[in-house]
Formats: structure tokens, sequence, C-alpha cells
């Protein structure tokens, strides 16, 4: 019996695009077992973004539930809504969306502003993270002053920030180059091994899919197959 | 592991207390100081204008030991019309202005930001810009007020400017434009704050 962190019942997702409707998620079935390393893989347009968004409570589906530790979270209103963004999930985008104006450290501190830390909590514990990502010399940096690497490395220090237990990553790797997209991926890869947090990863990046426990293929906004590569 | 943390039953909060909303704003305006120049130089213009006229009359009557002050039809009508075109400027700056943030207003939704989060920090701005460039504007319109009726009263004017009716202008003045900047910034503030995370982060400038 698998403790499943997140899990998905019938999830459709239509959009209307000049009067057709497209089903960017059609019926889609997954579960997500706690602890674990998952990939969401497919091409373009697959529906892997939107699944993304729909599991990290970023966007309404059409019909169908999402469950966060067995709570369905259109239930939540929006204050509960933002409150699993703060502590719960910590999001990982392709464009990393950092803050330009905030340096590194203010940055990786704004989650915990939100989350009621104190300051010289939020400092020690942004420059505990930032040196975790090995940007501790680089604490005051603007995002426009950092390689695309670092700044990535920013965002998941960011993600951490409050300690979340599951951690989202929108092609994380798609904008990075080889070698600066396989540190992230051991970054994440640690997380997960360490300290427990339960990876979801969207990518077509196959050094990704090849660290994953579990990757869930989709194609045309349907799960094609689910791959489990630790059979236990 | 064995932690549940639930949205029902955990007591962790989200907030953004005033003090840390107050230091949000001030980077903002700190690090967007060009525009904000151009914001408070929008507002001090209007409320100069304002003062101008207010302080030149209050001047004058004090001068002439006249009982009222008045102000003549033509520039009552001035004045509403140059503080009306400074709110649709400001309206004008400030939609700009929150269309320029909103991936920042998506990702801070993200990390767990409420609308009134986002609304306090424009409102603050909003307060702020108001507050200085009302000031700004009450003391070049009163300097300019009291320089032109020295030149052509004398300098015996400026001994016999009231100081009261002065000050309470300064509070006058400063509330209206305290006032015009926030009315000004409430409905693209709105906007900004009730997007959901997905539609802001979409967003490109």
């Amino acid at each position: 019996m698998f403790d499943h962190i997140v899990e998905t019942q019938n999830l459709s997702k239509h959009f209307e695009l000049g009067g057709t409707t497209i089903k960017a998620l059609d019926n889609v079935d997954i579960k997500i077992v706690r602890g674990e390393y998952n990939s969401l893989v497919g091409p373009s347009g697959s529906g892997k973004t939107t699944l993304f968004n729909m599991v990290g409570g970023l966007d309404r589906p059409t019909s169908g539930k999402v469950y966060i530790d067995e709570i369905d979270i259109a239930m939540l209103d929006a204050y509960e809504l933002a409150w699993l963004r703060c502590h719960r999930v910590g999001y990982i985008f392709q464009t990393f969306n950092l803050i330009p104006v905030l340096t590194a450290l203010e940055n990786v501190s704004l989650p915990m502003i939100f989350a009621g830390v104190s300051r010289s909590e939020r400092k020690k514990r942004a420059v505990e993270l930032l040196n975790m990502v090995g940007l501790g010399e680089r604490l005051h940096h603007r995002p426009m002053e950092l390689s695309a690497g670092q700044q990535q490395r920013v965002a998941i220090a960011r993600a951490l920030a409050n300690d979340p237990d599951i951690i989202l990553a929108d092609e994380p790797t798609g904008n990075l180059d080889l070698q600066t997209g396989l540190e992230i991926i051991s970054i994440l890869r640690k997380l997960n091994q360490e300290k427990g947090v339960t990876i979801i990863a969207a990518t077509h990046d196959l050094k990704i899919i090849d660290v994953s426990d579990t990757v869930f293929w989709l194609r045309d906004g349907r799960i094609e197959k689910v791959e489990r590569k630790n059979a236990d | 592991m064995a932690r549940t943390k639930n949205v029902r039953d955990d007591k962790r909060k989200i907030e953004l207390p005033l003090l840390e909303a107050f230091s949000i704003s001030f980077e903002q305006i700190r690090k967007r100081f060009k525009r904000s120049i151009i914001v408070v130089g929008s507002i001090a213009l209007g409320i100069a204008l304002l003062t101008h006229l207010e302080m030149t009359n209050i001047v004058f009557a004090a001068y002439m030991s006249s009982a009222g002050v008045t102000i003549e039809a033509y520039q009552f009508w001035l004045v509403m019309v140059s503080l009306f075109v400074c709110g649709v400027g400001l309206i004008n700056a400030n939609l700009i202005a929150t269309y320029e943030r909103y991936r920042e207003i998506g990702t801070m939704k993200c990390l767990g930001a409420l609308d009134q989060h986002v609304m306090k920090i424009f409102l603050i701005e909003a307060l702020i810009f108001g507050l200085v460039g009302g000031l700004i504007g009450f003391f070049v319109g009163t300097l300019t007020a009291v320089a032109s009726s020295c030149f052509q009263l004398g300098i015996d004017a400026l001994w016999k400017t009231p100081l009261a009716t002065t000050l309470q202008n300064l509070g006058l003045t400063t509330s209206l434009s305290v006032g015009l900047s926030i009315v000004s910034t409430v409905y693209p503030a709105l906007k900004a704050a009730r997007l959901n995370p997905i539609e802001a982060l979409r967003h490109d400038v």
C-alpha cells in the first residue's frame, strides 16, 4: 500500500479556442507516492504544464478532482489555497520567475515573509539555502547579474524556503545548457533522497527521466503509460 | 514521513505584516526610481497649481485685511480640470506600472501571497507617492504664490501671511493628493491582485 501525497481523479481541463474545444487534459488519473521523484513526460502540447498547474493548485480544472493528502483542493478557499502554496508546495519554473528588483537573498526570503518567519530567522535560513545550492558568494546579486543556472539555483533555494513536502518543477532544465542542467537535476535528486521531498517535474529532458522513480508519459492530454523504475 | 501538514489542522498562518509590506513597497519605489519620479512629479504639479492659486488668494486677502478668501469660479474650474487630468494620468501610469509587474505578482501568489497582500503593497506605494508629491507640490505652490505676491504687493505681504491658514492648507492639500493617488491606484491594483497566478505568469510585456 502506497502513501499517496497527490492524486487526481478524472481530471480534465478544456480550453475554448476559436470556437473549438481543446482537451488539454482528458480524464487523467495519476497517483504520486510520497517521497518519490516523479516525471511528467510528453511532447509539447501533451498537457504536461496544464497538469503541473492543476496539481499545484495554480489553476482550476474543468472537471475532476485533485487531492493533496486526501484533501480535495477544489474545496479550499482562497486563503487555504494560498496557504498550500506557501507552506506545502515549492514551485520551480522553466523561466525561473525570480523577482528582478530583489537580490538572491531577498528572493529566497520572500516566501518566508508570507509564512511569518522573523527577519533574523529569514536571513539565516536564506543564507543556509543559498549556500546549499552553491551560491553563498552571490547573496546580494540580482537575477540579471546571475547566469541562467545560478538563477535556477536561486529558484530552487526559494522553493525550499518554507520546507515544503512537494516540489513542482516545470521544465526546470529547459533553459539551461547540458552541464548546468545536470547540476540542477542532481540538486533536486539530493533533496529528494536526503529530505524526502516529493518531486514532480514536467519535462522532456531524458536526464531527468533517468533519475526518476516513476515516469508518467502523457500524450494528447491522456496518460499513455506509467513506468516505475524501482519496483518496490 | 509521519507529519501530516493539512490546511485544516495546521496552525501556521500566512500573512504580510505592515512593516514588511512597507519595506517591499519602499524597495519597489527605490528600484524603479525613474518611474517613481514621474508619478510623484505629476502629483506635485497638480497640487502645486492648486496650492499656488489658494495661497495667492490667502496672501492677498490677508494683505488687504478682508474677511473672506474668495476663489474665482474660473480658478476653481482650472484647478478641478488640472486635478482631473492629473488623476487620469496617474491611472494610466499605474496601469502600465502594474502590467509590468504582472509576472512578479503571479510569482508572489505562487509563493503564498493573498490578493490583499498585493493590494497592500500597491496601496502603500500610492500612499508614499501621494505624501511626497503632495508635500513637494505644496511647497512649490506656496513658494511661487508668496514670491509672486511679494513681487506685486511688496515684502510686507510675506509677514502678513497667516501661518495657521497656511498650515491648514498644507493638511488639506496633502490629504487631497494622498486621496488622489490612492483612488487612481485602486482599479489597476485590484485588477492585478485578482489575477490567478497562471494568468499573471503567462503575461508577457
